[in-house]
């Protein structure tokens, strides 16, 4: 029988396909989510740390430790501002809104089924999806502690920056901030995706890890294990005074933070394609 | 089609009055909300505070019900005063906000992720008194456990009082109808404002929680940076009880002097903060969009 | 439960159709909660158009849903093709569906949409642009292709949702009310291009309330009420089945009243309205035969004229009414 007057390209399969079906599936998301007007408040608070630093930077005036002059005191205000603004807050909110709304967006927007109806294996889906969520976030957070890092050196001039980066510690300590930077897009991104699919209601829990990532500092050793801000904690090359409260753990080696950051996330990602598999399309309920 | 033969008619009796029309906008979203078991336990709870501060203001004033528990006036360690009231306050605002948080967000969002703003705009209804309408639902729920009967046990104390505690104490009075009304109007204006912009009534919720943690570390850290005091200004939960310390007379506690900006300035951020959200509001509550 | 009225379509096609060849549901069931959606639904499809008819709410979503794994059934098994849509990979190349969901992912054009899917697919960029050209002009919406699909009409959403449901050339595809919307130029295509996907042998599984349409263009039908099937096969089939049921008869006569008494009286007349203008009458009836020989007896015996007699045409609405029971409005 003539099943079709022309046939199909013919699409292949296994790795090769699955690379193509990924790349589709970047294609749709970043430009649906990430290059539209949807995604300006995102760019707005990533844009904060930036222009905090940068003021700092430009504005002498009335500056209460003289960062401007003082390099060892301006590394302290950036460290500050790297964990409380930066982590704790930016990527914090950000790869919820980014990673939550992954599907749930797609719920709300009644388009979830043209990816179901694709001839694509959900787990592929997932994985594509996953990934369009951390090119945007490693993307947009990566230039946000770029762009702070950029101004917190700014005042020093080009010849002491330059003897800083190459003949100091300053390389090493972009290379680790940059790196904390990804590992936290990783982490709070596998945790989101994973909170937004299996709760009806993300928000609850969504709080609960934000009160339980401030208040990490107060855990005992044992728990603070089980907190994403825990390992980018024992990463960060200068260290946060976290106040007389905190409960001082042993800091987590290197390798051992990063190892486990991405075994979670293989686990987040085979558990939410579990849940993909058995998803049904109902979109009356919201 | 005869002229005779025309049997339909169309409706002429009498019709609600324009400016009431909004008020039919709460009436059916009350009928929802407390159709949650939830929400009906949470505004129950709410009232819990309010009797609480009516067993202690009776008590302060009846020597006879203390003595039956062996203990006399001066037992009591606390003053019916700006401090009372600016605490029961707080915590009936703090309610008031994890009302809106439930209430709020599917305000509008559910009429525009079921198209549903036509509907309402094709009938004599326009766009300033629908948002009235959704706005006024979080005004009656939030006037029922605030400034109504804050200023009911006001009047409870100053009549067991006597006419010059009344006299001296009328601050006390105006700072909680301000303080009530200023939350009132924020709250409303955000979670419509928040629910126009996000179809997803969830992400609604995690806005306006969002408004109220993500300026904490930012204006904190403005202000230490930069030995300013702008910084308090981006914060409305900091802005909002700063106020709530000067209409009660207090001193502020929650952050260091230097770090309070001048009270004009503080009802200035409420205001741009409103007008923001007046704004989003009126780009969004449209019967359509133009798409290019 | 009532018997499901089956009959075979011209029973030669059948056989020549292997398993691989049919959309097969094996005793499925699909309860939402409480709520049926479909019960126990036998069926073998073979290619062609075959169309869903019943009532809102009667099930047809629910079993197109089901054909494309969607939702997932409570009990029973879906073979489309042989293939399960349990395996989407393959699955989806042969299958489309234009569901009823009329969204769209935000911030495309037409154009957009059914490429951006097609690179989903996992089609290189110069087949995937081809195959949206040829849908897109397939469907009849080459010129707004570049707007902005926020700004469509109905019809042109519908439009595109049909194109991005053909685009990658399946060959079973389902289509829920794919004429809503379309103005009666527009309808004429499609229901010329579903003709044209038939014919190179495709399958067709469409829903529709328009039932003159679906006479006109389906080689079978499947009629669904409550969540069970009523009857499927060839129009006509159905109508041969159906011998049994009640037939309508207009007959118009001078003394109509008197007819009516005289019907009244027999066991195999379900219905007597006498015409507004007292000079006809309707019959329900579930034995014809017997119908016309009390006719001929009430004739020969009384002095009553006969005008006309006439039986309600054999198609798709008389069908309808007697299977389902609800009358359809405006045809
Ligand atoms: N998600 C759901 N939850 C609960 N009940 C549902 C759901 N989807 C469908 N139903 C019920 O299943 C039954 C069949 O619905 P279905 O959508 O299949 O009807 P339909 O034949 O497509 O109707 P229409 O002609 O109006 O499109 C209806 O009673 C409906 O209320
Ligand atoms: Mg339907």
């Amino acid at each position: 029988m003539n099943a079709v007057a022309i046939e199909a390209p013919t699409l292949g399969s296994g790795w090769s396909l699955w690379r193509r079906q990924i790349a589709g599936i970047l294609r749709l998301e970043i430009k649906k989510n990430f290059l539209s007007k949807r995604a300006l408040p995102m760019y707005l608070l990533a844009a904060i740390p930036v222009v905090i630093m940068m003021m700092l930077a430009l504005f002498d005036r009335g500056m209460r430790r003289g960062v401007r002059t003082n390099f060892a005191e301006a590394m302290i205000v950036f460290s500050n501002l790297h964990e409380g603004l930066i982590l704790r807050t930016v990527i914090f909110f950000g790869c919820a809104w980014i990673f939550m709304n992954l599907f749930r967006g797609e719920v709300v927007d009644k388009s979830l089924h043209y990816y179901f109806l694709s001839a694509v294996k959900r787990e592929v889906l997932v994985v594509g999806k996953y990934l369009s969520g951390l090119i945007a976030s490693c993307t947009l957070f990566l230039l946000t502690t770029a762009g702070a890092l950029f101004f917190l050196y700014l005042p020093r001039g080009v010849q002491a920056n330059l003897d800083y980066i190459f003949n100091g510690p300053g390389w090493a300590q972009i290379t680790d901030y940059l790196g904390i930077t990804i590992l936290a897009c990783v982490g709070y991104g596998a945790l989101f995706m994973v909170i937004g699919l299996f709760f009806r209601n993300p928000i609850i829990p969504a709080l609960f890890v934000y009160g339980w990532e401030w208040l990490n500092f107060l855990l005992p050793p044992m728990l603070k294990k089980i907190s994403i801000i825990h390992y980018l904690h024992s990463l960060v090359p200068v260290p946060v005074n976290e106040g007389p409260l905190a409960i001082i753990g042993e800091p987590t080696p290197q390798w051992i933070a990063i190892t486990g950051m991405l075994i979670v996330t293989a686990i987040v990602l085979f558990l939410a394609s579990m849940r993909i598999r058995r998803m049904e399309i109902h979109y009356g309920g919201e | 089609m005869a002229v005779y033969q025309h049997t339909y008619q169309h409706y002429a009796g009498v019709t609600t009055p324009l400016w009431s029309r909004f008020l039919i906008l709460p009436r059916y979203a009350f009928q929802g909300v407390f159709q949650s078991k939830l929400f009906t336990g949470l505004f129950a709870i709410c009232f819990a505070p309010l009797l609480v501060m009516t067993i202690l203001i009776y008590f302060k004033h009846n020597t006879t019900a203390l003595a039956a528990f062996g203990l006399s006036v001066s037992d009591i360690g606390f003053n019916i005063n700006g401090f009372f009231f600016r605490v029961f306050t707080n915590i009936q605002t703090g309610f008031g906000f994890l009302l809106t948080v439930i209430v709020g967000p599917v305000l509008i969002s559910r009429d525009l992720s079921n198209n549903a703003l036509p509907l309402y705009l094709c009938r004599p209804l326009t766009r300033t008194d629908y948002v009235i309408g959704k706005m006024s639902v979080i005004g009656f729920l939030l006037s029922l456990i605030t400034w109504v009967p804050l200023l009911l046990l006001f009047f409870f104390e100053a009549y067991l009082e006597g006419a010059s505690w009344w006299w001296e104490n009328l601050f006390i009075a105006r700072a909680v109808l301000v303080v009530s009304w200023a939350h009132i109007i924020l709250l409303a204006l955000l979670a419509t404002a928040l629910s126009a912009w996000l179809k997803w009534r969830i992400a609604a919720s995690g806005a306006l929680f969002a408004v109220f943690t993500i300026p904490t570390p930012i204006s904190i850290m403005v202000n230490e940076m930069f030995s300013t005091n702008l910084g308090t200004l981006i914060h409305p939960s900091f802005v909002l009880n700063l106020l709530m310390d000067k209409l009660f007379r207090l001193e502020s506690g929650m952050l260091p002097d230097w770090m309070v900006p001048p009270t004009w300035s503080l009802w200035a951020s409420l205001i741009v903060l409103a007008l923001i959200c007046v704004g989003l509001l009126s780009l969004k509550v449209r019967a359509y969009e133009v798409v290019k | 439960m009532e018997a499901v009225i089956n009959i075979p379509i011209s029973q030669t096609a059948k056989e020549s159709v292997t398993a691989e060849q049919m959309i097969v549901f094996e005793d499925v069931s699909k309860f939402y909660g409480e709520i049926l959606g479909v019960n126990r639904v036998n069926l073998q499809i073979a290619p062609g158009i075959t169309s869903l008819v019943g009532p809102n709410g009667s099930g047809k979503t629910t079993l197109m849903n089901l054909m494309t794994g969607l939702i997932q059934p409570t009990r029973g098994r879906v073979k489309v093709l042989d293939y399960s849509a349990n395996d989407p990979e393959i699955f989806f190349r042969k299958v489309g569906y234009c569901s009823q969901f009329d969204s769209f992912p935000a911030g495309h054009t037409g154009y957009e949409f059914v490429y951006s899917y097609l690179r989903v697919h996992g089609y290189a960029k110069n087949d995937a642009d081809r195959m949206t050209a040829r849908a897109i002009e397939r469907v009849g919406l080459t010129e707004a292709a570049k707007r902005k699909v926020a700004g469509y009409s109905k019809g042109m959403r519908q439009r595109i949702r049909l194109a991005q449901s053909i685009a990658h050339q399946p060959s079973v595809i389902v289509l829920d009310e794919p004429l809503n919307g379309l103005d009666p130029m527009a309808r004429a295509e499609a229901i010329r291009l579903f003709r044209e996907l038939a014919d190179e042998g495709l399958h067709l599984i469409i829903s529709s309330h328009i039932l003159h349409e679906v006479n006109k263009m389906s080689d079978r039908v499947i009629f669904i009420k409550e969540g069970y099937i009523k009857a499927e096969g060839e129009v006509q089939g159905v109508r041969n089945e159906l011998e049994e049921h009640p037939l309508q008869i207009v007959v118009r006569c001078d003394q109509p009243s008197f007819l009516a008494t005289k019907l009244f009286a027999e066991p195999h007349i379900v219905e007597v309205h006498i015409h507004d203008d007292r000079k006809g009458l309707f019959v329900k009836t579930r034995n014809t035969d017997k119908f016309y020989d009390l006719l001929n007896r009430v004739v020969v015996t009384s002095d009553l004229n006969i005008e006309t007699v006439a039986t309600v045409d054999n198609d798709l609405n008389a069908v309808y009414h007697y299977l389902i029971g609800a009358r359809q409005e405006g045809e």
